[in-house]
Parts: C-alpha cells; sequence; structure tokens
C-alpha cells in the first residue's frame, strides 16, 4: 500500500511540476548554471515552512563526512504535490540533485530526490526550470 | 491523510476524462501567479446566502496581482510607473522582497500559489464584515467592513500593509474601497511601489459557482501618472482547505545567497 502511495504520489508530482510555489526568487540564493548531486545518509528533515529541508551527509574517499542542507518547496506545496512528512526519513540513503547556492559550499535548492530502491521524488523546488511563475 | 492524497492522485489521472467531459480547464488565465491547484474549476450556478446577498465564500487561487501586476492589464498597456519608482523597482533586490522576509503583500494583492478563503460574516443576515483569510505569505487576514461605515479621518488612519478597507453592493459586484496603506508593501513580486496615497477600488464579480473576476482600479499619484485599471479571475479550489503556513518558522532565507 504505502509503495502504491508513494508511486502515486510521485506521479502526481510529476504532473504538478510547473506549479509548486516559493516565498522568494531562486536567483539570488541558487545558481541555475552549477547542477549539484551528492550521494548519501539522510540526517534530518525539517517538515517546515516557508521551506522543507532534509540535511544529506556525504562521505568522500577519505572518509570525511559533510553534511548538506537542500532546500525543497514549502510544506503546504510538497503536500498539495503528493509528499507527506516520511516521504524522505533520517537514514535514507539517497542521491538528491538540486543547484548550487551562491554562497555556501554545502547547500543547494533540491529538484530531484532518488530512494536507494530507485524510487524519484519531485523535488518541487523553486527552481526556473521547474516553476512556472517565478515569485519572491 | 492517506485517502486525500490518493484522491488527489486518481483526480489528476481524471483529468483527462473530465476535459473530454466539457469541464473547464483546471488552468485559466491571470491567476496572479503560478497555479498549485489542479482541481477542476467548476460551472455550476452563483450561490446566495439566506438574505439573498450573492455568495461569495469558498476557498479561491488568484483573483489579484501576484508576480507582476502587467499581467492584469489590457494587452498593450503598461503601468503608468513614476520615473522614481521605476527608479526604485529597478534598484530593488532580491533581498528586499516582502515576501522573502516573512512580511505581507498589500492589496489589492494576492498569495502567488496558495489559497485563499473568502468569509461573509454573519452569513444569516446582511454581512457586517467580510474576511479574506490568507494561508500565505504570510499567514494573514484582510478586513472589510461592510456595515456603512466611513474611512476614518486621514489623521486616524494608521498606514498598514491592507489598508483600511470599506464595501459595499452594486447589484451583485462586492465593491471595496481601501485606503490607509503604508508605503513599505510593494504591488508585486517584481517590486512595483506604492505610497501612503494609494487608493485601491476593487469590484468582485462572481460569474457562476467557480470563477470570480476582480476588476481593480489603483490610484496612487505619489508613483504612478494616472490611476489604472486590472483584471485578475479566482478560481474555486473545490476539495482544497486552509493549511497552517508560518512562515517565521524555520525562514533561511539569505544564507544560500550570502545575505545573512
Amino acid at each position: 500500500m504505502k509503495a502504491q502511495i508513494r508511486f502515486l504520489a510521485v506521479g502526481l508530482a510529476l504532473a504538478c511540476s510547473a506549479t509548486v510555489g516559493a516565498h522568494h526568487g531562486f536567483a539570488g540564493e541558487y545558481d541555475i548554471n552549477k547542477p549539484v548531486q551528492v550521494t548519501g545518509v539522510v540526517s534530518k528533515v525539517e517538515w517546515t515552512n516557508p521551506h522543507a529541508r532534509f540535511y544529506v551527509d556525504v562521505k568522500d574517499a577519505k572518509g570525511k563526512v559533510t553534511t548538506w542542507n537542500f532546500e525543497l518547496a514549502s510544506v503546504n506545496s510538497l503536500r498539495r504535490n503528493g509528499w507527506t512528512q516520511t516521504s524522505l526519513k533520517i537514514g535514507d540513503t539517497i542521491t538528491a540533485k538540486g543547484y548550487a547556492a551562491l554562497a555556501s559550499k554545502t547547500m543547494a535548492n533540491a529538484n530531484g530526490v532518488t530512494l536507494a530502491d530507485g524510487t524519484s521524488l519531485f523535488a518541487a523546488s523553486s527552481a526556473p526550470s521547474v516553476q512556472q511563475t517565478p515569485s519572491r | 491523510m492517506r485517502t486525500p492524497l490518493l484522491a488527489s492522485a486518481i483526480f489528476a489521472a481524471s483529468v483527462p476524462f473530465l476535459l473530454a467531459q466539457g469541464v473547464d480547464s483546471p488552468t485559466t488565465v491571470n491567476l496572479g501567479g503560478g497555479s498549485a491547484w489542479r482541481g477542476n474549476v467548476p460551472n455550476g450556478p452563483v450561490p446566495r446566502l439566506p438574505d439573498g446577498t450573492v455568495s461569495l465564500e469558498g476557498v479561491w487561487q488568484g483573483g489579484g496581482p501576484s508576480a507582476n501586476l502587467q499581467q492584469g492589464l489590457p494587452k498593450g498597456e503598461t503601468v503608468p510607473m513614476l520615473p522614481w519608482a521605476k527608479a526604485r523597482m529597478a534598484a530593488m533586490k532580491p533581498a528586499d522582497a516582502t515576501e522573502a522576509n516573512c512580511l505581507p503583500a498589500t492589496t489589492p494583492r494576492v498569495p502567488s500559489t496558495y489559497p485563499w478563503r473568502l468569509v461573509q460574516y454573519p452569513t444569516h443576515t446582511k454581512a457586517t464584515h467580510i474576511f479574506m483569510l490568507f494561508e500565505a505569505n504570510i499567514h494573514s487576514f484582510r478586513q472589510i467592513f461592510m456595515d456603512g461605515r466611513k474611512h476614518p479621518p486621514a489623521d486616524e488612519l494608521d498606514p498598514s500593509w491592507y489598508g483600511h478597507s470599506i464595501g459595499s453592493w452594486d447589484g451583485d459586484t462586492l465593491v471595496v474601497d481601501s485606503v490607509g496603506f503604508n508605503d513599505r508593501g510593494t504591488l508585486d513580486g517584481a517590486g512595483a511601489p506604492q505610497t501612503t496615497k494609494k487608493h485601491v477600488i476593487e469590484r468582485w464579480t462572481r460569474k457562476d459557482l467557480g470563477h470570480m473576476v476582480n476588476e481593480i482600479t489603483i490610484d496612487d499619484p505619489g508613483a504612478y501618472s494616472k490611476p489604472f485599471t486590472l483584471t485578475f479571475e479566482a478560481t474555486l479550489r473545490v476539495g482544497d482547505e486552509m493549511m497552517e503556513y508560518i512562515c517565521n518558522e524555520n525562514n533561511q532565507y539569505g544564507i544560500a545567497g550570502g545575505k545573512k
């Protein structure tokens, strides 16, 4: 049942991929020309407004762990796009894609998350590529 | 919690079928921002309250400027902005945006993608108040006095984000007259300025169950060379409800961009 719901949620989210909102503009915070992709373990999820966030512990080749802070849309937009507060859980191994922050080396705006089982979760981000009307 | 999600998903899957059946397209023009709601918009008759007044109640999407004022102007027209206002807008940085700082929008803006609810109070007899409840951004409300009072004298009118609003009925059209604004709010997300001289008249007409047109005249001689009129349409979000949205809960705006 859970897997089915997740599947439906993802389908719904993809159907709505141009509809999410943001409370600030993308350009002042993130660089659309700097895509990032990391794989690691979710260490914290903040199911909050104006943006939900997840934190991923990413280990490099030498074993050094860096914690990334990925911004999602608001809880309200995520819920209306099929996410729930358990869509991402602490301990999940994930691959997160997004756009790098302008002024931080460990922050990014998420635009896609893939779980270890291959399930993709659309991130409902504020990136221009997935937002119909930029808003602040 | 699971059932609404499933219902939404099933609805999303059925949209093409509904379209084939002649139901309105879920997307409409002049939403005043991106549309976060993909439910179908109903076309039924305009509902009325027990006293015969047209009911404007419901959870709505759009109906006012959001990202850009220009979206509400007739084709070919431009906003008659004074030079200083143009210059201020051009100099505006993303960090200056009120919404990014969890401050309210201003009349007649509506949230970009979030729903708002109109409440007529009371409903069993002539309403004395109308409230516009905003889910975001930020959680706040507008209050429209329907009891026949006038605006307070200028020296008692405190500058505010949403202004002082009095409403009356012109047939089935709700006419809302608002004054008493601060000079901090912006008329759209792009930063169109306003001054304390701003005077707004909104004319809200519910065309049918699912559609409500708002014809807005803005007169602000402090920032615009002449009054201008915008038209937006609100659409009913059937099945949606207001959600909590506390903007200050975890606002990290500015950190990623190096402004904090």
